[in-house]
């Protein structure tokens, strides 16, 4: 053989062990284990930390709002649609049962107006008649810009002063 | 005569011979055409295959879907970054068409034209189709992105190199570049929510239940039913992405 050929020979053997060492360095080992993705990326993402815990939670300790809410119209509503994500105050709450849960785990109120309207504030596009499980033409529909009534101060009153949010007429 | 006939037969034999040879070249050009590529086919296997059913009819644009997203998956809270998102249609009587989202529908919506001039209205709510044919699965070079055992398109997160091929390849626009972590990120169905029975966070705080989650193999569950019970379609099926995300009552407007 001639001497150049072997030592061409010599480098490719060296550039393909260098390859398959690399390429077992690099190449996680759950790769190809489903398709062309690393198998164990599965796990990563089902371990995600959760925020929103569901309406089974809340009757625990608001059993009387649970109760009024199931009797009115917002029934179908789930708790956490205006209170926010309650994963970590249900958590806090079973862990520490009768402590005070501190400021920062407090759920939202919303009390606003503009909250009320995203539902309720009167368009076209809410406005159909069509009668399913849920009858959304029967979600009320208002101008809350002509809806607007002003207590003694001239300020516009909130519409849960008027409309009691869990059980709501 | 027998020369006659020879010379026929000849024309005869050429004129089969290209009768043959163009068939065979258009139906070689045709064949990914033909056929109902409408929806993505059912793969073999036992596991659950989920997919999503929304409908048209229900959704009220309240856009507590988009907000618990953001919450329930820590997306950015900036106007520009969705995985889920709901658009608003409006077809005037002149036949102009008008789509907004402004902060994707979770500040609410205006109705800025008058009902007088209105044809007809109605809310969209986008996300991830979780293609069976993706295509950003297709174009991602590492094996970043993916179609999980059961029918999810998701993002490795540790793999991903930020090279936005994926965000380009979506037709549907449902993904975007995570601005902290650099990397692709997209709607996972709440993976971490179905592999523990629970359900995604934008169907569980839809007030309306407008969206249907479901498993499509099983034939008695709530997507199928809902399939069969409402006349579904998908967005841009001429793409043949073999997408998963069924609407009912979808205007053909809607893109």
């Amino acid at each position: 053989m001639p001497q150049q050929i072997r030592r061409l020979l010599v480098a490719f053997a060296v550039f393909i062990a260098l390859f398959l060492v690399l390429r077992y360095v690099m190449i996680p080992t759950s790769f190809g284990e489903y398709g062309h993705y690393r198998g164990r990326s599965l796990e990563d993402n089902a371990a995600k930390p959760l925020q929103f815990t569901g309406n089974s939670s809340c009757i625990k300790c608001h059993k009387s709002i649970v109760e009024e809410k199931s009797r009115g119209h917002h029934a179908g509503l789930a708790c956490e649609t205006c209170h926010g994500p309650a994963l970590k105050h249900v958590t806090y709450a079973d862990t520490l049962p009768h402590a005070k849960l501190p400021d920062s785990l407090l759920l939202d109120k919303p009390a606003e107006r503009k909250n009320c309207a995203l539902c309720h504030n009167r368009n076209m596009a809410r406005i159909k008649f069509r009668n399913d499980t849920v009858n959304i033409s029967m979600i009320k529909q208002v101008d809350v810009m002509k809806h607007n009534l002003v207590d003694k101060n001239n300020e516009s009153l909130k519409c849960i002063d008027c409309h009691f949010p869990h059980d709501p007429y | 005569m027998s020369e006659k006939k020879d010379k026929t037969s000849r024309r005869g034999f050429l004129r089969a011979g290209l009768v043959l040879a163009g068939s065979v070249v258009a139906g070689t050009v045709l064949k990914p055409f033909n056929g109902v590529v409408v929806a993505g086919e059912e793969p073999k296997g036992d596991t659950p295959w989920y997919g999503i059913g929304i409908d048209i009819e229900k959704c009220i644009g309240c856009g507590k879907c988009a907000k618990s997203c953001k919450l329930e998956n820590n997306v950015p809270m900036e106007p520009f970054f969705f995985r889920s998102w709901v658009e608003q249609y409006t077809i005037a009587k002149d036949g102009s068409v008008k789509v907004e989202s402004p902060n994707g529908g979770i500040d609410g919506f205006k109705q800025e034209l008058p009902d007088d001039q209105i044809f007809k209205s109605f809310f969209v709510p986008k996300m991830c189709n979780h293609c069976s044919k993706s295509p950003c699965v297709q174009v991602c070079p590492v094996g970043a992105t993916y179609v999980s055992p059961d029918g999810v398109v998701l993002v490795d997160e540790k793999y991903c190199i930020g090279c936005r091929y994926c965000i380009q390849a979506c037709p549907y626009g449902c993904r975007y570049l995570h601005p902290a972590k650099q990397v692709a990120d997209k709607c996972s169905l709440c993976y971490h929510r179905i592999k523990k029975g629970i359900q995604p966070a934008c169907f569980e705080m839809c007030p309306t239940g407008a969206r249907v989650f479901g498993n499509l193999r099983d034939k008695s569950g709530p997507l199928v039913k809902f399939l069969r019970d409402h006349n579904c379609l998908v967005l841009k099926p001429h793409l043949n992405t073999g997408s998963k995300l069924y609407y009912n009552a979808l205007s053909g407007e809607v893109r």
